[in-house]
């Protein structure tokens, strides 16, 4: 038993999941699900496709490659069983897995890096052009500070006598 | 050679119903309309027609009849003396020799008139021709009916003769009747041939097929004969003689020795002394039968001298008992007898040419035996006999056979470590395979691993991020001012949205008509003092704008903020008093629910083409 890669969105195919389309030249695609499986109908193309891991990888938003990456790799001759390898093996599954996370955090945190001074001049400029819409300009004026103006005046909101509606 | 298929010759119609068969088929193939007024050239050949084709069908009938019979010279002999026996030669040679006249005249006739009907000069003319011609065949058939029916009648019983092939093993069994010769087939074959205490039980010839050396063996079982000569012998007697004299066999001649067929062993030695002739080149065998009412020994002196002079002439001698052995026994001498045929035959020649068996051609004339050492000899004697290997097949057998048994393929893997062999493999693991991370060397990479880890996370702690703080953080009054900003924002453009739309759809309302009342004094107040402007200036401006109009407005009338439009009334009570006369008003006509000026009417109930008039199509019993 395998677990296979999804061809279009890279994720894991488990089993009793997913498609299989056999071309007549031999290729083979495996889905995950049909949501993959339709987008390939359509030609689209999965470097193209945001929510791609290949798309993610290719436009820089996940780590493109990395030795834990290569320690994971098809291989096509089979090798004797050895249960010390195969123990040892399964312990270093664990502890390849767990750098390749912390790798992976470290590469999110680079790529947000500035994101928050960005985001903070972003909304200064934002608030500026838009105090506007909340704030008169007289008030403005008066109080030259990005805040909503404090209330002028209280509007009596008198309790008139309810006139029936005119129009049933 | 022609095959011929005796059980599936075509039945022989009486004279009458080959004449009925033969002209309604003419009638029926050939053109029936013809005229007198036609061209004579077309009369002509219409009757010309009519008359080959009767010849022609005559001519097939008749011919396949002659072909199918066989020709009793054609086929084996031994079924050309049974039939000779059966149907006599003389009689159905000339039943088919006659046929064959018939055909013959017809073409004859059939000529004869076509060359008179070519000057027939009328309609009339030509139809006698041609009716004559045909009552001719006809009539030559009614002659030819006796023949017919005898004909229907031999292939009727040559289709229930027994499938006897002459040329392959078989087993001849005869004797006396009674003897218990059908008892013996019955035996050893699946035949059914019915045994009675009657002489002449059988009365004709019946096959039995029995297995010997995974070969198919012809057992025939024949009527009983007496002992008189040749010519006075019955028809039945002569089958079995015919079976004698023609078929290869090995031949079981049944004596009786409790004498209860009801003649003496001295008959029966006379008997075999009188047919001995026809045992000629045949393996022969003397089988005493009914041994369970007198045993051999039990005979009086003579009786077995008799038997014993009987057995000389066989070929060889035996005192089997039981059924079996005397089959077996029968087969054997047949076989052997068969073999010697075929190797003085010329056949054997054929088949020795083509086989060689090649020997190695010796260099010199040493003599070179098989060579085992002395010491590998003691051995092998003194050794104790091997007990058998144990096979996977008896493990099976014992942990319960083919179905239940499944063998463990694990106990034949090579592995380093014996104790590996069964271990449960682990194929996946967290969503990875582990096989693909299998490598002989993976601590060693993992080593590398740790100590890039190692290095990467001194570099991260080199660079600490302190520099993400260098702008300023907004005040939570400025955020809340940046949240009410976007809002609005958003907003406009839900707003803007809607009506773009309903554009089409949306009438465009003055704002004095102004419904929903979306455009009050109140409301613009409240919206100025949000924005942080005193509203009463503006407030007050508005007010005193509508005030102005005052000719268009009776006294005391004042848009008050929020008040409803009149509508022509003086005051909202005359208003209300209004709407409630009217609600009044109908009061009573809902109560007894009669119909109003807005309801809707009908105003034919019963409109006339639908209730009455005849339909065209269909049934008017629904309206």
């Amino acid at each position: 038993m395998r677990l296979e890669k999804c061809w279009f969105c890279s994720s894991t195919i488990y089993p009793g999941h997913g498609m299989m389309y056999v071309r007549n030249d031999a290729k083979i695609f495996r889905f995950c699900r049909s949501k993959c499986h339709k987008n390939f109908k359509m030609k689209r193309n999965p470097r193209k496709v945001k929510w791609t891991k290949i798309y993610r990888k290719l436009h820089g938003k996940e780590l493109p490659q990395d030795t834990t990456f290569e320690l994971e790799r098809k291989r096509n001759r089979p090798e004797r069983y050895d249960r010390n390898v195969v123990e040892d093996t399964v312990k270093a599954m664990k502890k390849i897995s767990e750098t390749r996370v912390e790798r992976e955090a470290q590469f999110w945190k680079n790529r947000m890096r500035g994101k928050k001074t960005q985001q903070r001049r972003e909304d200064l400029a934002e608030l500026q052009q838009g105090i506007h819409l909340v704030k008169a300009p007289t008030a403005l004026l008066e109080e030259p500070s990005l805040t909503l103006p404090k209330e002028k005046m209280k509007v009596k909101v008198s309790v008139e006598q309810e006139s029936k509606a005119m129009e049933s | 050679m022609v095959h011929y298929n005796l059980k599936r010759i075509t039945v022989v119609p009486t004279g009458k119903d080959f004449v009925d068969i033969v002209l309604s088929r003419t009638q029926r193939q050939t053109p029936t309309v013809i005229h007198k007024s036609y061209a004579i050239n077309r009369i002509r050949q219409f009757y010309m027609r009519k008359v080959k084709y009767t010849q022609a069908t005559f001519d097939e009938k008749l011919g396949t009849i002659i072909d199918e019979f066989p020709q009793l010279d054609d086929i084996h002999p031994f079924y050309g003396d049974l039939m000779n026996v059966l149907y006599d030669r003389d009689h159905y040679k000339l039943a088919l020799g006659q046929l064959r006249t018939a055909k013959r005249l017809v073409e004859k006739i059939c000529k004869d008139y076509v060359k008179l009907l070519k000057y027939g000069d009328s309609l009339y003319r030509c139809k006698q021709l041609k009716k004559a011609a045909l009552g001719r065949m006809c009539t030559l058939m009614k002659r030819v009916g006796p023949s017919l029916a005898y004909l229907e009648q031999v292939r009727q019983h040559m289709a229930r003769l027994p499938s006897i092939d002459p040329n392959t093993r078989t087993i001849l069994i005869c004797g006396y009747p009674n003897v218990g010769k059908s008892s013996f087939i019955n035996k050893i074959t699946r035949a059914d041939v019915d045994v009675q205490p009657y002489a002449f039980t059988t009365k004709s010839l019946f096959v039995g097929h029995t297995d010997y050396k995974y070969l198919r063996w012809q057992v025939i079982d024949t009527p009983g004969i007496l002992d008189h000569p040749l010519e006075d012998r019955n028809t039945i007697e002569m089958l079995s003689i015919t079976a004698l004299a023609h078929i290869r066999a090995a031949v079981l001649f049944f004596v009786d020795v409790s004498g209860s067929c009801g003649y003496s062993i001295a008959q029966q030695a006379a008997l075999f002394n009188s047919i001995r002739p026809l045992f000629d080149n045949k393996p022969l065998l003397v089988v005493c039968s009914k041994i369970d009412l007198q045993s051999l020994e039990s005979l009086p002196e003579e009786d077995r001298q008799l038997i014993m002079e009987m057995k000389k002439e066989a070929s060889n001698t035996l005192t089997e008992e039981g059924v079996i052995n005397v089959k077996n026994t029968a087969c054997e001498k047949l076989l052997q007898h068969r073999v010697e045929g075929k190797m003085k035959s010329k056949k054997l020649e054929d088949v020795r040419n083509r086989i060689h068996v090649a020997m190695p051609r010796p260099r010199d004339t040493r003599e070179r035996p098989p060579v085992i050492p002395a010491g590998v000899l003691e051995a092998r004697a003194a050794a104790p006999p091997r007990a058998p290997r144990r096979l996977e097949k008896d493990l099976e057998n014992e942990n319960g056979g083919a179905g239940v048994y499944s063998a463990n393929l694990r106990r034949r893997y090579i592995l380093a470590d014996e104790s590996w062999k069964e271990d449960v493999v682990p194929e996946i693991a967290d969503g990875h395979n582990i096989a693909d991370f299998i490598d002989t060397d993976i601590l060693k990479r993992l080593d590398e691993l740790d100590r890039e880890e190692h290095q990467r996370q001194e570099g991260e702690s080199e660079e600490e991020d302190m520099d993400d703080d260098e702008f300023r953080k907004l005040s939570p009054e400025e955020q809340e001012a940046l949240a009410a900003i976007r809002l609005a924002r958003r907003n406009i453009r839900e707003e803007h949205r809607l009506k773009k739309t309903t554009a089409d759809s949306r009438p465009m309302v003055p704002r004095k008509h102004d419904k929903d009342k979306r455009f009050t004094v109140s409301r613009m107040e409240r919206h100025l003092s949000n924005l942080g402007i005193d509203p009463s200036a503006a407030a007050a401006r508005a007010r005193s704008k509508s005030r102005g109009r005052k000719r268009d407005r009776s006294l005391g009338y004042d848009e008050e903020d929020g008040a409803d439009a009149m509508d022509g009334f003086k005051d909202s009570a005359q208003k209300q008093q209004a709407l409630a006369l009217g609600k009044k008003a109908m009061k009573k006509r809902n109560k007894f629910a009669r119909k109003g000026e807005a309801d809707r009417t009908i105003v034919n109930l019963r409109p006339k083409h639908l209730f009455a008039g005849k339909r065209s199509t269909g049934k008017t019993d629904r309206r």
